[in-house]
């Protein structure tokens, strides 16, 4: 008699519980995590209890605590270039929100000015980034 | 004699590899960890023409008083002469703003303030329950 040994099984079992582990994780960190373009020196927003939520799309305006600048993460020379940038991306999209993301120690001589320079420029929405918590 | 062969039915082989989807989701899970920014930040807004309205000659005086701070180049915010810093800006403020609460709240802050100085003022003017605040700033003459 001759007994044929079953082939051994497949490991779809063990692979399945490995996609649903690797599904949450992925879907968690979409979730969590926020796409935007990181400025290319240091920020550290202002500690703020009075904050709203931050809302999505716009362009983010990164100053740094000496007055660099960049706009979504492209760092520019001044504020021409930023003129230039901000005029650009209002012919696109007349709506534009405006995120001014200032270092907590950048003097407002280098913030206060840029925010007016928008709002003569058109764009309608301007939001202070800030981070939670009480100020220091 | 001829020997008796018991065969099982071999299992159908899936149609579709799952290792190709494995390799793809963990390499969108690496992208969006390493991409993604996990910090938590609020937002002030600072230009809201869209719902504010257009301000008027005598909106300042007709619909309550009108009180200034100022913000001085070490951060100390300035009320009435007196400098306040802390909560006590937000107690006086408090004061006024439950006699009139309608009350504008100007903050004239120096250029050489940090940014964090009147985002604390403006955070207290806020926590005292000022509707209307306004920072304005002073330009040089052309």
């Amino acid at each position: 008699m001759k007994l044929n040994r079953p082939s051994p099984a497949p490991h779809s079992e063990t692979i399945v519980a490995l996609i649903d582990v690797v599904f949450f994780l992925l879907v968690f960190f979409m979730l969590i995590g926020r796409m935007d373009a990181t400025a290319p020196f240091e920020v550290m927003p202002p500690l703020a209890e009075s904050g709203a939520d931050m809302p999505a799309g716009g362009a983010t305006l990164s100053i740094g605590a000496s007055g660099e600048l960049a706009l979504d993460g492209a760092p520019l020379p001044g504020t021409a270039a930023l003129d230039a940038a901000l005029t650009r991306r209002l012919a696109e999209d007349p709506g534009l929100r405006l995120r001014v993301n200032a270092h907590r120690d950048a003097e407002l001589r280098h913030v206060l000015p840029l925010v007016g320079a928008a709002e003569a420029m058109g764009v309608r929405d301007v939001v202070l980034v800030v981070t939670p918590g009480p100020p220091g | 004699m001829a020997g008796l062969t018991l065969k099982r039915p071999t299992r159908p082989r899936a149609l579709i590899s799952l290792v190709p989807m494995i390799d793809v989701m963990l390499i969108l899970l690496v992208f969006f960890m390493v991409t993604s920014t996990y910090l938590n930040l609020d937002m002030i807004p600072a230009v809201r023409q869209a719902e504010a309205p257009a301000p008027t000659a005598a909106s300042g005086e007709g619909s309550g008083g009108t009180v200034m701070i100022r913000l001085g180049a070490d951060g100390v915010p300035v009320l009435r002469g007196r400098a306040m810093p802390g909560a006590d800006l937000t107690a006086v403020l408090a004061e006024v703003l439950a006699q009139q609460p309608l009350t504008q709240v100007i903050v004239l802050p120096s250029g050489a303030a940090t940014t964090q100085a009147l985002v604390s003022v403006m955070d207290a003017a806020a926590g005292a329950g000022a509707l209307r605040l306004r920072v304005i700033r002073l330009e040089a003459r052309p």
